[in-house]
């Protein structure tokens, strides 16, 4: 959670990346050939789409950062990772280009997605933040939902508030529910107020009022009071989000202070040091869009996810390119495996967000636009382990990149699922990156055996047990994005990426049944910076007003709203420099009167009379039955969130067609032993980049490149398609 | 060769998270497909897989502790009245609480899965069924004083028979309950759930075999006794005891006597309750399984509150509750409050274990739900709201934390408590206050006790009723190790021309427009001596507005120089000193 390191080779790289960059000038940087393919968007309307030239995705981490750029007048694509600069991260990302044959000054854009937000929350790093609230609701923050999600320990502890008590002070002001000034603000009472935070020395404030979802007037005349005399960044919470629930809107507003002047540094450092006047940078936004660096530095924290993301957006482009709907996207990284399920090629935006949630931990709430994706402990570093009645488990806990598994030879000795990997010979140890990373498997047999004793089990069926067990941990993880949620995961394909992604996706197919897999022509380390380059720039507006769609009123309030959040979303445009979106969307989330969960349903452009109301209720009933399995035709809707999208599209990279391969080489490299299903057998090792498109191969087989290996099982068949990706599908025997 | 041998540890352990995730599965389901709040928005439900003898649970999904220990008891029941006649794509339905239940509104059903004819084990899902008629709207109350006016009673009948739903008890269940839709929609979401677990375990066996999920089940309960066991070893040994009491039943002004003697050995963990109060003829009367439930909240606290827990795990726990106590009520004694009595036991054990457990529990907490019922007919459109919520409040010191603030009690789980904004919007109160209740203190000491809470209520509309339920209000929560007392939980009336009322129960009380409600909730009990607390974290506290100046003074010793906002070091010794000669 805390990094991008999307891959299990990661601490290969780290390795390798230590070494001087001239003494091998080619290793890092692969170059694709890519050609022009139709531009293919949603309903067949055509926009005008920015065609800048020379594109470049960043994607940083806490160990690694990657780049990749994208030359549509050449067709040229590149991509270089190289090491994190934890102290000063804008270093790593000039390293970059320095390491490489990129150079800032003739990139047209830059998008940017970096985890420095979501590391000052986790590490506790951000700024002193004083929060000015209605009074009665000083403790807000720190009573947070009073949920006790460690539910059997009877000495829990929440996550403590980030403003303490002493800097949350009430102000004498209120609005009603429906959006009525009961009590109008007391300049004097606020500057005193203000001066009390500004003598407590905080670097930002928080403005957050009971209602102001409804109503922000009181929140934006204290927001014009501190303006007046101070410089200190401040947040009014309507600006952050307009849905309702004080907590979760009041908790978005903190962090977003409590982030933003660090946000505001690391990107002015970044700016100063990179960029010629014509480009554009863009950060990356966790709901899959983007927007401008100014925009970045006032609403940090919609930028929280943005590396995990950009690996959906990226799925969602190789989807579309080969024409798959409905996918489901598994991650496979270092320490953690992540799912997303898409439907019908629109991944799922949610406001139920929560930083540093687990098993255990309620987290704190971000009600931000997130594509919805889950994440569980187990990746190619997880470490196996025994408890004390001697049942075997395969993380939470990982190596990482630091020691490393044991093959490594950095000091790691604890078994991992990597070298599960080694032992069994899935993993191929004179061919990772290239075959210029030595791996010890002496190491890897030895960490194995220890706990192989322990079991009364021989080396190879500890190993073998040890990846069949992160296998399941990994399809839990399909499991909680499909089944849990009333989906069948048979109807869906399974893009995988990530190191461990196309390891994990074989075996995950023949649990569920998933019937193809698609492992992506792009290089699975630099993925996330890849799918950046696949990104538009969106902005969305959201704003809770419960509306009764059988009320005389409801068309002009629909319509009401609807014009001013479109307004809303113009200006933000207009005022990012931006002109207005080609694509706008309207949503509602409906339920019905008196229940509580709402569904998300479309809602027709234009104006809106009894027949499109109609329409939406119609809609809502069947979304409903879909999701809930049933639905109360006789009952009252209500709309409980407004939403709009607004889109500006962008070039997205165009997946070129393979040429055909003139000079066919044997793409079988040699066999290897691999244990595998309880016993040893020879396996046909594959170059990946050497099999012929359309040709097909039967499993059991090995698919090797310098960056990941593929695993075909028996009963599968792998094949390449036009653009390069390896598609596999099971077939009956 | 034996199936044990055969069978890879690794295969093993997927099965064994095969059957988690059947569990889960069915969680979510009824969670995702339930018409009423109380199941997927309190998640008040819990569902299981229970071996084929009915006795050991296999794994569960609880969404409340309070639901730890009763999925067992109905399966248990079920093999014993039916026998050989418990048939294949039967479910039973039973609501019984001195069988296997809680409360009435609390429905179990049980399906038998089998395989091959055999069968094989039982899934199991209980929850609260919003209405099963009785006295009031919602059945259970405060007021009852036998089981007849609670509901419709389930004695372990076939509400499916052979596969088929008996329209006998359905209809039945449509005439009994002022909801019927939603208690229907809520059932048959709840026998679909059950169809998922079933094919869950369907699956598992033709992938693995029979004889693997059997040994896999079985390696199930061996392993979480070995670790229940291996646990309880680290335990103090010995007999320890606790007495307290529960304020009253509802019915009376009679405090009730809870005593417990907890014995802790290598092999078991005995509880035994002899010397508690009879039953009462209010509804606070916890049936055994409820009892059994309240005490395996702590037991897990103790052994491990992050085990996935199950029939094994708890086979050293035994308890003792002698019929006729309130922790074991008989026929015809009412018990739709039973979380009253319930939350005393899990409370009393903990009580009798704090002081040589106390890296693993805290000093008592405010333990009364504090369950608050505000509604009536909303002018603005005619139709009726109702608030029915928990109360958050403090949590006890520990030896070595502060208490936490403003936490459900340990009966809840993951229970949030709802918005103001949501309040305001949805019902015609205005939420004037909700915050810390800094004003009554809370359990001081070297560590002291988390704050509770003040919610207040404005009505806005002409007329609505209130009703409240505090306990632990006469018998504050206990502190540990001279850590002080935390403070009651109550409720304040403040009506049009009336001097403030202070009451602890009172049922439909009538209110009018401008009155306005106040929930108040305890702090928890302190831990340790206040006046050997770090003067700087006394400071703090001031500085926050925890505690008051005089506080800090009186209680804590510790002098404050409020120019610079540090602590006076040398007279916050000497005031020490005093203090602590004075006590000799």
């Amino acid at each position: 959670m805390t990094n991008n390191l999307d891959w299990i080779n990661n601490s290969f790289l780290h390795q390798k990346l230590q070494r001087p960059y001239n003494s091998a000038p080619n290793c890092n940087i692969y170059n694709l050939l890519v050609c022009k393919l139709t531009v293919k968007i949603k309903n067949e309307v055509s926009y005008i789409i920015y065609d800048l030239t020379y594109r470049v995705g960043i994607d940083i981490g806490g160990a690694f950062t990657d780049l990749v750029a994208y030359d549509s007048a050449s067709s040229e694509f590149k991509w270089i990772k190289v090491e994190s600069t934890p102290r000063e991260l804008s270093e790593g990302v000039l390293n970059c280009f320095r390491k490489s044959s990129i150079t800032p000054e003739v990139t047209d854009q830059i998008i940017h997605g970096q985890t420095v937000v979501i590391n000052t929350i986790i590490e506790r790093k951000g700024v002193k933040v004083g929060l000015l609230t209605t009074r009665g609701h000083r403790d807000v923050l720190e009573i947070q939902r009073a949920n006790r999600r460690d539910m059997y320990n009877f000495k829990y502890q929440k996550p403590s508030s980030i403003v303490p008590r002493n800097l949350r002070i009430e102000i004498d002001e209120r609005v009603t529910a429906d959006g009525a000034v009961l009590k109008e603000i007391n300049t004097r009472q606020v500057e005193e107020a203000l001066q009390k935070l500004m003598d407590e020395e905080v670097s930002a404030i928080s403005v957050s009022f009971i209602n102001s979802y409804v109503n922000p007037d009181n929140e934006r005349k204290v927001g014009q009071i501190i303006n007046r005399s101070q410089t200190v960044p401040t947040v009014l919470s309507h600006q952050v989000t307009r849905e309702w629930r004080e907590y979760e809107r009041f908790s978005t507003a903190a962090l977003n202070a409590y982030v933003l002047p660090i946000l505001d540094r690391y990107l002015s450092r970044l700016q100063e040091n990179l960029v010629k006047a014509s480009s554009t940078c863009m950060a990356m936004a966790s709901d899959g869009g983007m927007f401008s660096f100014d925009y970045a530095r006032k609403y940090p924290i919609y930028t929280i996810e943005s590396g995990p993301v950009a690996g959906v957006i990226g799925a969602n482009g190789i989807a579309q390119a080969i024409g798959d709907k409905d996918f489901i996207a598994l991650d496979g990284g270092s320490t953690t495996t992540k799912a997303s399920l898409v439907e019908n090629n629109d991944p799922e935006i949610t406001t139920e967000y929560y930083v540093e949630r687990d098993e255990f931990n309620p987290g704190f709430p971000v009600m931000i636009p997130v594509i919805r994706t889950v994440e569980i402990g187990n990746g190619g570093t997880s470490i196996a382990w025994i408890d004390e009645v001697g049942r075997v488990n395969v993380g939470p806990k990982a190596a990482g990149a630091d020691p490393g598994p044991a093959c490594y030879g950095r000091g790691g000795t604890l078994p991992t699922l990597t070298d599960a990997y080694v032992v069994t010979g899935m993993l191929n140890p004179d061919y990772l990156l290239g075959g210029d990373l030595p791996i010890q498997k002496e190491l890897s047999i030895k960490a194995i055996e220890e706990i192989a004793k322990k079991l009364d089990l021989n080396v190879m069926e500890a190993a073998e047990g040890i990846i069949k067990l992160a296998n399941e941990n990994a399809a839990y993880a399909i499991d909680l994005v499909s089944v849990q949620r009333g989906y069948d995961p048979r109807d869906f394909t399974l893009i995988a990426y990530g190191g461990s992604g196309p390891m994990f996706a074989p075996f995950i197919s023949n649990e569920l049944e998933i019937q193809k897999i698609v492992i992506p022509v792009v290089p699975p380390g630099v993925f996330s910076a890849w799918g950046m380059l696949n990104t538009d720039v969106r902005h969305s507006s959201i704003h809770t007003y419960i509306t009764r769609l059988d009320g005389p009123e409801a068309g002009k309030t629909l319509n009401n709203i609807y014009s001013n959040l479109e307004e809303e979303i113009n200006n933000t445009f207009t005022s990012e420099g931006e002109h207005l979106p080609d694509l706008v969307e309207r949503f509602a989330d409906i339920r019905y009167y008196g229940q509580e969960h709402t569904v998300d349903v479309s809602v027709p452009l234009g104006n809106i009379s009894a027949n499109e109301i109609q329409t939406i209720i119609d809609n809502f009933h069947k979304a409903h039955e879909r999701e809930y399995e049933f639905k109360l035709p006789n009952d009252p809707v209500e709309i409980v969130n407004y939403r709009v999208v607004g889109i500006k599209k962008y070039q997205k990279i165009h997946l070129a067609e393979k040429t055909k391969q003139t000079d066919q080489k044997n793409p079988i490299k040699n066999e290897r032993k691999v244990y595998i299903n309880g016993s040893s057998e020879s396996i046909p090792i594959f170059d990946r980049d050497l099999i012929a498109t359309g040709a097909s191969i039967d499993g059991p087989a090995i698919l090797e490149d310098p960056t990941a290996t593929i695993i075909v099982l028996n009963g599968q068949e792998a094949s390449v398609d036009r653009f390069g990706n390896i598609v596999i599908r099971s077939v009956k025997i | 060769m034996t199936a044990t041998d055969s069978i890879s540890p690794f295969t093993l352990e997927i099965i064994k998270n095969g059957l988690i995730v059947a569990s889960e599965e069915m969680f979510y389901s009824w969670g995702r497909t339930a018409k009423s709040p109380v199941i997927y928005e309190v998640l008040d439900y819990a569902v299981g897989l229970i071996n084929g003898d009915g006795d050991k649970l296999i794994t569960q999904a609880p969404g409340i502790p309070g639901f730890t220990g009763v999925l067992d008891f109905a399966a248990s029941e079920v093999v014993d009245m039916w026998g050989e006649d418990v048939r294949e794509g039967d479910i039973f339905i039973s609501n019984v609480p001195y069988i296997s239940g809680t409360h009435l509104n609390d429905v179990t059903l049980v399906m038998p899965i089998f395989i091959n004819k055999n069968r094989f084990c039982f899934a199991v899902a209980k929850g609260h069924w919003s209405e099963v008629g009785g006295m009031h709207f919602g059945s259970w109350t405060s007021d009852s004083t036998e089981i007849y006016q609670e509901g419709i009673q389930f004695p372990c009948v076939k509400l499916y028979d052979g596969g088929k739903p008996n329209r006998s008890i359905v209809e039945m269940i449509r005439y009994n309950s002022r909801l019927p839709d939603f208690v229907l929609g809520d059932m048959y979401a709840q026998v679909a759930s059950m169809k998922i677990a079933e094919r869950r375990v369907n699956r598992l066996v033709d992938k693995y075999g029979q004889v693997a999920v059997l040994e896999a089940m079985n390696k199930i309960l061996e392993d979480g006794e070995r670790y229940a066991k291996l646990k309880l070893q680290q335990l103090p040994k010995g007999v320890f005891e606790a007495e307290d009491w529960i304020d009253d039943d509802g019915i009376s002004d009679d405090p009730i006597p809870v005593k417990v003697r907890v014995e802790i050995s290598d092999e078991e963990f005995l509880v035994d309750f002899t010397g508690s109060g009879r039953q009462t003829a209010g509804s606070i009367n916890s049936a055994l399984p409820s009892t059994v439930s309240g005490v395996r909240e702590t037991y897990m606290a103790m052994i491990d509150p992050h085990t996935h827990p199950n029939g094994g795990f708890f086979t050293p726990l035994k308890i003792i509750a002698p019929e006729g106590t309130v922790f074991n009520p008989q026929r015809p004694a009412p018990t739709s409050t039973f979380w009253e009595g319930m939350s005393h036991a899990a409370d009393v054990v903990w009580k009798a274990l704090a002081e040589v457990s106390p890296e693993k529990l805290s000093a008592g907490h405010f333990l009364s739900i504090e369950a608050t019922i505000l509604g009536g007919i909303d002018d603005r459109n005619g139709e009726p709201f109702a608030i029915v919520e928990p109360q958050p409040g403090g949590w006890g010191a520990g030896f070595d934390m502060d208490g936490e603030s403003a936490l459900v009690a340990c009966g809840d789980g993951e229970t949030y408590i709802a918005s103001s904004e949501v309040y305001e919007r949805r019902t015609p109160i205005i939420v004037e206050q909700y915050s810390l209740n800094t004003d009554d203190g809370t359990g001081h000491g070297t560590h002291r006790g988390g704050f509770g809470v003040r919610r207040d209520y404005r009505l806005l509309c002409e007329s609505a009723s209130f009703t409240v339920s505090a306990g632990r209000s006469k018998f504050p929560p206990w502190g540990v190790e001279g850590g002080y007392k935390g403070t009651p939980n109550y409720a304040i009336v403040y009506r049009k021309n009336e001097a403030p009322s202070r009451v602890l129960k009172v049922a439909a009380l009538k209110l009018g427009k401008g009155d306005m409600v106040s929930l108040i909730t305890g702090g928890g009990g302190g831990w340790g001596d206040p006046i050997k607390r770090e003067p700087e974290r006394v400071l703090q506290d001031v500085l926050n507005e925890y505690i008051t100046p005089k506080t800090a003074g009186e209680i804590y010793g510790v002098v404050i120089d409020y120019e610079k906002k540090i602590v006076d070091s040398m007279a916050t010794q000497s005031l020490r000193d005093e203090k602590l000669k004075k006590r000799q």
